[in-house]
């Protein structure tokens, strides 16, 4: 392959797995607007969401995007418990305080998944493997653009949610101003609890992309993913969710590049050199007004 | 009244590095002895976890400073000869001048920016270790690292443990001085409110540095000693359960305080060896982490905090709302 070929073949596995970023770091990035904690756990929900839908997917051969929808429900089922069990409890106690609980729910989830699924790397193959359609001069597998469609799908139901539906208003007020919010009546706590879900339902939706890509997976995959949604919201301006498209996006591209160009142990920490970069140079994050 | 906690405290750590201090004289069991000295290294480790989080400051990659200390020991160790008992010092230097460097990304930022950079900063250390450094320190195989004393030395695993044992209340008498210093002063102050210090001339840069030059120091001296220990390392010493367990043990035993690293490492070990005895795998963790976060919402302070909790809840029983409810936001 030529060098535009390669090239482009890193852009579109970054655009790829800048999807699973963008959705991690928008369901944090609400979780953070409305309720102001930072769940370094968030990857684990990923996790789980992954595992629902390649357990369903062996157990019944449905299509995976359909289970896509289960796989979200159940896990606004399970993110509410934790909001309610977990969170609510430490609510405005520090953020330090929350990291350390996330590291708790790390343990839980990542052993507790081992115990259910075992610790072994796995994969499963889409309905569609091997399918691929031509662009320009590479062959796209069409799963590929299935995720990018269903990735721009969910970002657009979110959007209409958050700005037409009475509580996708409450939201947007809550993350203004919770005091405020209170006053005018509106119940921050429950609020709170449907956040909470819908941004792990945003998880549960990245995981399953990740299993139908064909990726490998295993109940300790959430943890760097994770922390690198963080670095994306820090690198795309807190609270800013186009700010958290592009940092995605940015940051699938350069770990593939990495990956590709300076061996598959970079893949990780680059994303992290990035960020280390960004801090020191503009600590607002790149399209940010104003520090958090 | 004051009886009680500190008194309490002060006794019980006294009476449990006599403990450790007598136990070789009255067991020989190697396994023990093996399991005390990793348990000594832990208290370190997490005492030095715990002074940069006196300070405010949550790292998420300790583990990072834990093996920049010990593949800087060995490195120098096996470069030029020089005996182990000089070179953890050497390496814990090392390990100190980087954490400053992370430090300086961070210090003027939000306080869980640090807990990210430092997650982070122990991947990028473990890439470097396996990729462009793979030539010293042997990639993921990892290399010999030299005994703290030689196995040819008759008795070198009693000499090892207590000098390791000196080593590490030479540790926990330093951070409590620390601690009681003005140096803690600053610290406690940039904690509770960072404005209200800067007010009153503490300077939040500079203090954070040096709790950031001190916490990765001792986390090299933690992690020397346990290569030296065991004569091996690997870059798995950089992994995320490694950054993980100083958090644990602190949050257990009691957060910002001298006995909390101490207590939380023993207990915890007690019931992670016990647990293994029942066959259990993942279901360790599991339990580690319930107990985590049953004590950060139900006994913020830690374990140090329990026997004055009991007393309040012992005077307080019968009356109701006598016990206050944690302030919310």
């Amino acid at each position: 392959m030529d060098d535009i070929g390669i090239f482009l073949q890193i852009l579109f596995w970054g655009l790829y797995a800048g999807c699973i970023y963008i959705l991690l770091a928008t369901g944090l990035n609400l979780i953070f607007g409305v309720m102001k904690i930072v769940n370094f756990a968030h990857g684990e929900f990923l996790m789980i969401g992954a595992y629902i839908t390649a357990t369903v997917f062996l157990l019944t051969g449905i299509n995976p995007y359909v289970i896509l929808l289960l796989s979200m429900l159940v896990l606004i089922g399970i993110g509410a418990v934790v909001e309610r069990l977990c969170f609510r409890p430490i609510l405005g106690t520090g953020k330090l305080n929350e990291i350390f609980l996330s590291i708790g729910l790390i343990y839980i989830f990542q052993n507790g998944a081992a115990m259910i699924w075992g610790d072994a790397w796995q994969s499963v193959k889409s309905p569609y493997d091997g399918i691929t359609i031509p662009v320009g001069s590479l062959n796209v597998p069409i799963d590929y653009v299935i995720i990018i469609g269903f990735t721009a799908a969910i970002l657009i139901a979110l959007f209409l949610f958050l700005k037409k539906t009475r509580i996708g208003m409450e939201m947007r007020a809550t993350s203004q101003n919770r005091k405020g919010a209170k006053l005018i009546g509106i119940n921050v706590e429950r609020i709170d609890v449907i956040s909470f879900g819908i941004g792990c339902a945003l998880a549960a939706a990245a995981g399953t992309l990740w299993v139908v890509s064909g990726q490998v997976f295993n109940p300790y995959m959430g943890s760097i993913p994770a922390v690198k949604a963080f670095a994306i919201i820090i690198l795309g301006g807190l609270g800013s969710i186009p700010g958290a498209i592009i940092g995605g996006l940015l940051m699938g591209i350069a770990e593939n590049s990495a990956a590709f160009y300076l061996g598959g142990v970079w893949k990780d920490a680059v994303s992290f050199i990035i960020l280390i970069i960004v801090l020191v140079v503009r600590p607002t994050g790149l399209f940010g007004e104003k520090g958090e | 009244m004051n009886f009680g906690r500190d008194e309490l405290i002060k006794y019980g750590l006294v009476a449990i590095l006599a403990i450790a201090a007598a136990f070789p004289l009255v067991s020989d069991s190697m396994f023990l002895l093996n399991l005390i000295v990793l348990m000594l290294i832990s208290i370190i480790f997490a005492s030095a976890w715990n002074l940069l989080a006196f300070s405010g400051q949550g790292s998420l990659g300790h583990a990072a400073f834990l093996g920049i200390g010990a593949y800087a020991s060995t490195l120098i160790a096996i470069q030029s000869g020089i005996s182990p008992f000089i070179t953890i010092f050497l390496g814990a230097t090392v390990a100190a001048f980087i954490g400053v460097l992370i430090g300086l990304t961070c210090v003027r930022l939000k306080e869980w920016f640090l807990a990210m950079v430092t997650f982070g900063f122990a991947i990028i250390v473990q890439a470097l270790t396996v990729s462009v450094l793979a030539p010293m320190t042997g990639g993921w195989d990892g290399i010999a690292s030299p005994r703290l004393v030689s196995p040819s030395i008759p008795g070198y695993q009693l000499i090892e443990y207590y000098a390791i044992f000196v080593i590490t209340i030479a540790s926990l008498i330093a951070i409590w001085y620390i601690m009681k210093s003005r140096l803690g002063l600053a610290f406690l102050a940039i904690r509770e409110n960072e404005l209200e210090a800067r007010a009153a001339g503490v300077d939040p840069v500079r203090y954070r540095l040096i709790a950031f030059a001190m916490s990765s120091y001792l986390a090299g001296i933690a992690g020397a000693l346990q290569i030296h220990h065991i004569g091996y390392i690997t870059p798995e010493l950089y992994g995320v359960d490694n950054s993980f367990w100083p958090i644990t043990f602190v949050i257990l035993g009691g957060l910002g305080t001298l006995a909390g690293p101490v207590i939380g490492t023993i207990v915890l070990t007690i019931i992670w060896e016990g647990l293994k005895a029942t066959g259990l795998t993942f279901g360790r963790y599991v339990i580690v982490g319930f107990i985590l976060i049953l004590t950060i919402i139900f006994l913020p302070k830690g374990l140090v905090n329990l026997p004055e909790r009991l007393q309040v809840w012992w005077k307080g029983r019968g009356r109701k709302g006598t016990v206050a409810e944690p302030q919310r936001e």
